[in-house]
């Protein structure tokens, strides 16, 4: 042994009085609390403490575009794009995107970020949007009720229609002018879709159509719906017979009671990565995309028989679309990327792998050409649900368009179920 | 990690006084810095926190101060299972780490001779792998097709419904794993001081090992199982990664909450009141734990 | 994971410790504590061993689940996912750099605290330990409402702030354990032998806390580099590696974070080793 200090004995020993010993007498911190009082005036503590509002009064982005700057960053949701040569942690390396990278020569950050509407804006842009930095996005793309209240809050950059020829040309009527974005001035959709019931048939032991199946005790902790407050609360009201687009306050508290009693029987509130559970087994039925499941059905186990349904009380439609959040740093790639998108014969590339509906002309026409090689493809013309018909859509509903005091009060409800 | 260290106080001996002014002028400018990052960016963000708590307003109109303390009890009346689960999670995986964490330390100190460093570095060795991705690992391991119950499965030896992750026995044994260091390492270090003479002089005295494990070994441990305790509750009533990855709806605790409402409701005063509400039962907590145990030097 | 304790019981656990206590001789040994000791061991180890395994996993698709054969690809592959590569290096800057201010400024503090006696330590002693007890959570949050108040921007900046904030904490302890009953003697001694304050410090006053000023240090680093919950908070746009696993995760966790996790792991492991390399070699000169 050496002679050096037993440094060990003496964190012990530190260890043993940090435990047994009064650090301060409760007269100091008195004294000490009514100094720092004293110092410090309530007046001036409440001037100081007020949180900005995030919504923006005067438009922050320039009004015309800047040069390319040979860069774009867009964040999509999962199974998205086609993706050839897709790495394993999401990002996009092939397929639509190098052809885009070949034919502009912009080097292209393509990332599978989203999960949620709300888990994206709140945890991903907010802060930089609410205190004017750059998101590092370009691109986002956003279910329709996210675009109206970004446009609300004035975190959407206006687009310019002229550097968007494709986009202008190509797009199908029943896309033009939205209801959440008039004129199209801040969005173009990227894809359009409808949300139904996936399920492992080989797990359920039988076949799902039904809302009141995701309220069977018989799949007790098997069972998933969605964080997505809309989605959610649209299939409660179908279930309930209310059309989602006029439900009241009074729909929207006998609806969270009619959740409250489904929550022992469900295993979580998912976004996307509801897909991740699916595969992995351990949700056997759950609320779900529609386009999702084909691409699940492709890389599904040999025991797996996962399939998708639109309940016959109905379902929800909605689009997610491109939009370019303020201060973004590449607005004329991010223009160049819409516009590259929306080339009929890319937006098919894309169509044929992500199995949904393109708000893009002549698509459908083009798959079913392709259809006469591959069986596969010939199914994609025809299928119902990707191409839904007037039928189809009449027992669908989008979703109701809550004002900001109006959505605070669903939230406050929604939080209750999915907060346990 | 946040967590209460043992080592706060002073040693008994106090520093050589240094009375000279010109010295003392030293000592403040060598805290200067230190504490007033502290002031800065822990104490004025508590105290914001406080402030926040009681603004109203929208995240699209900003929040005033209004003095809504009414909101304290809103936030109860909206999430008393999260923090009961909070808390009572936190007690029973502070048991649990005892119950598994005091055999343990007990036979690296007294039983295992030269190999005591050795065994000690490997209860420490998993815990280089981070936080998120050893909780992630066990969301796999027991995922219910996964390498344990698919197994099981597979030879029919458990029905096809058996599931362990998103149940409350998962999001309590990710606790119990990620946090039982913090409870074997403080028993470790106070069982391990503990002289052997004086187990064998109480051998000597009792004749009977059960007697001198309550009469010296246990009372001598009792530091640095206050200390573990303290070092696991914490955390643990604060947690949300496991509840996240590994629980369900019925199992969100008030760390869940604080994340949504903050980051995904951007709902400042709601977020802010609940975390001072988890703040105050913690020190609640600590304080009547410490009374219990007659040290109520503790909590100064 | 790491507090004091891990690291005290870690230069322990390194060899670096002498205990005075001789050793132990026990007459009658059970068989129960050995297995029971064993048994929990292997519970502690068993998450990693499967991460590790499943980093070698040659899986199709997208979920890395069922093991389906032997591969090195995904070790291959490792960096080339250019926003893990982001993620890697924005935790090794933010790591280094918090390590080095929480270090100075704790270690001032601690010097403070033991070697000179002023008015208000124990008030700063309380201070100190308050940081401590507080969860990460209400720390991230707080910090969170400062920032939006102020309106300033997350990011890089405010992930630095905060992780010093709850490091220098623990470097103050953990020096000061050091410190604490340390001989001032030999302090004096140089003083009588005319040595100036400055020159007495960095003589005699360094070189005997610069284990206690080690040991902090590290504890910071693994502090910082492991930080999840505070970092969410107050990230902003910048991606930090425990962020990227998380979101990566949502997705079906690739095989590159189990990749990740064994070098980390290794690394680790390596340089525990290495230490107790040294120390044996200090003790036989």
């Amino acid at each position: 042994m050496t002679e050096r200090p037993n440094y060990d004995d003496m964190v012990r020993q530190a260890l043993m009085r940090g435990l047994t010993q009064r650090r301060v007498t409760r007269r100091d911190l008195f004294k000490y609390a009514g100094v720092g009082a004293g110092s410090l005036s309530l007046a001036s503590i409440l001037a100081a403490c007020s949180v900005k509002g995030a919504k923006k009064t005067e438009p922050t982005g320039p009004t015309t575009l800047p040069e390319t700057a040979g860069k774009v960053d867009i964040a999509n949701w999962p199974l998205y794009i086609d993706k050839e040569g897709k790495n394993a942690a999401g990002v996009v390396k092939g397929g639509t995107v190098a052809d885009f990278e070949k034919a502009t020569g912009i080097d292209t950050r393509y990332v599978e970020t989203i999960n949620d509407n709300e888990e994206f804006f709140g945890t991903d842009i907010r802060s930089q949007l609410g205190s004017d930095q750059p998101t590092g996005w370009d691109i986002i793309t956003m279910t329709d009720w996210m675009i109206a209240k970004l446009i609300d809050l004035g975190f959407l950059e206006k687009l310019h229609h002229d550097k968007l020829p494709n986009v202008t040309a190509n797009i199908q009527d029943a896309f033009v002018n939205p209801w959440f974005d008039p004129n199209n001035e801040h969005s173009f959709p990227w894809a359009a879709g409808l949300t139904g019931i996936g399920y492992d048939r080989n797990k359920t032991g039988r076949d799902i159509d039904s809302i009141e199946d995701l309220f069977d005790p018989a799949f007790e902790g098997k069972i998933g719906m969605f964080s997505e407050m809309r989605d959610t609360y649209n299939f409660i009201f179908f279930k309930m017979g209310i059309d989602p687009v006029t439900a009241t306050e009074e729909d929207v508290a006998e609806a969270t009671t009619i959740l409250e009693q489904q929550r022992p029987l469900v295993r979580g509130y998912y976004g996307n990565d509801y897909t991740d559970q699916l595969a992995a087994g351990n949700v056997w039925l759950t609320m779900a995309w529609s386009g999702d499941l084909f691409a699940l059905q492709l890389g599904q186990a040999d025991d797996q028989d996962l399939r998708w349904i639109l309940p016959k009380e109905g379902g929800n439609r909605w689009s997610d679309n491109m939009a370019i959040p303020i201060l973004a740093e590449h607005p004329a790639d991010a223009h160049d990327w819409m516009n590259f998108v929306y080339d009929p014969k890319i937006a098919t590339q894309i169509t044929e792998w992500v199995w949904y509906e393109s708000p893009v002309k002549g698509v459908q026409e083009m798959i079913a050409e392709d259809g006469k090689d591959h069986p596969n493809m010939a199914l994609l013309a025809e299928d119902q649900f990707v191409w839904p018909s007037a039928e189809v859509l009449a027992n669908t509903a989008p979703y109701k368009r809550l004002d900001s005091a109006e959505e605070a009060v669903w939230q406050d409800h929604f939080d209750r179920v999915v907060l346990g | 990690m946040a967590v209460v260290a043992p080592t706060v106080a002073q040693p008994s001996a106090q520093p050589p006084a240094r009375r000279s002014p010109r010295v003392r002028w030293i000592a403040y400018l060598l805290l200067a810095p230190g504490l007033g990052w502290l002031f800065l960016f822990w104490l004025w963000p508590s105290i914001q926190m406080f402030i926040t708590s009681l603004q109203t307003g929208t995240y699209a109109e900003g929040y005033t101060f209004t003095g809504n303390v009414g909101i304290y009890r809103d936030v109860l009346a909206a999430y008393p299972e999260q923090l009961f689960r909070s808390l009572v999670y936190a007690l029973i995986v502070t048991v649990a780490c005892l119950a598994i964490g005091y055999p343990l330390a007990y036979a690296i100190a007294m039983r295992a001779g030269r190999w005591k460093n050795a065994i000690l570095f490997m209860v420490i060795l998993p815990f280089f792998v981070s936080y998120i991705i050893r909780t992630l690992s066990w969301k796999f391991i027991l995922a219910d097709d996964g390498i344990f119950l698919g197994t099981l499965k597979s030879i029919g030896l458990l029905p096809d419904d058996a599931q362990i992750v998103n149940t409350t026995s998962a999001v309590l044994g990710g606790l119990i794993y990620n946090f039982l260091p913090f409870m074997v390492l403080p028993l470790f270090v106070s069982l391990d001081k503990i002289d052997p003479s004086l187990l064998e002089a109480a051998g000597d005295l009792y004749s009977n090992k059960r007697s001198t494990f309550l009469r010296v070994t246990l009372p001598l441990s009792l530091p640095g199982l206050l200390a573990g305790s303290l070092l696991t509750f914490i955390p643990v009533a604060g947690d949300f990664i496991n509840a996240e990855l590994l629980g369900n709806p019925n199992t969100t605790m008030l760390g869940n909450v604080i994340q949504v409402q903050m980051l995904e409701h951007n709902d400042y005063p709601t977020g802010a009141a609940i975390s001072f509400i988890l703040m105050a039962a913690i020190l609640i907590g600590v304080f009547v734990y410490a009374k219990l145990l007659g040290t109520e030097e503790l909590t100064g | 994971m790491t507090d004091v304790d891990a690291a005290v019981a870690f230069e322990r656990a390194e060899g670096r410790g002498t205990s005075n206590a001789p050793r132990r001789r026990g007459r009658k040994k059970g068989w129960f504590l050995p297995t029971f000791a064993g048994l929990v061991i292997a519970y502690l180890f068993l998450p990693i061993a499967v991460m590790i395994l499943y980093g070698f996993n040659d899986y199709a698709g997208k979920y890395n689940y069922a093991w389906q054969g032997f591969t090195l690809r995904h070790w291959g592959n490792l960096f080339d996912d250019p926003d893990l590569v982001t993620a890697l290096q924005n935790s090794i800057i933010i790591a280094v750099v918090v390590t080095a201010l929480a270090t100075i400024l704790g270690t001032m503090i601690a010097l403070a605290l033991t070697r000179y006696r002023f008015r208000g330590r124990g008030a700063t002693n309380m201070f100190i330990f308050l940081p401590m007890a507080t969860p990460e959570i209400v720390m991230g949050a707080s910090l969170l409402t400062l920032f939006v108040t102020f309106g300033v921007p997350l990011g890089f900046g405010t992930i630095l702030i905060a992780h010093v904030m709850f490091c220098i904490s623990f470097v103050v302890v953990t020096v000061k354990a050091r410190t604490q009953g340390f001989n001032a003697e030999w302090e004096e001694a140089a003083k009588d032998l005319g040595a100036t304050p400055w020159v007495t410090f960095w003589t005699v006053t360094f070189p005997l806390i610069l284990p206690g000023i080690a040991a902090a240090a590290a504890l910071a680093f693994a502090l910082s580099i492991d930080d999840y919950v505070v970092s969410t908070f107050n990230a902003g746009k910048t991606v930090t590696f425990p962020l990227w696993v998380y979101g990566a995760s949502r997705q079906g966790v690739p095989a590159t974070v189990n990749v990740m996790g064994t070098i980390i792991f290794l690394v680790g492991v390596g340089l525990a080793l290495l230490n107790v390399w040294f120390q044996r070699r200090r003790e036989v000169a």
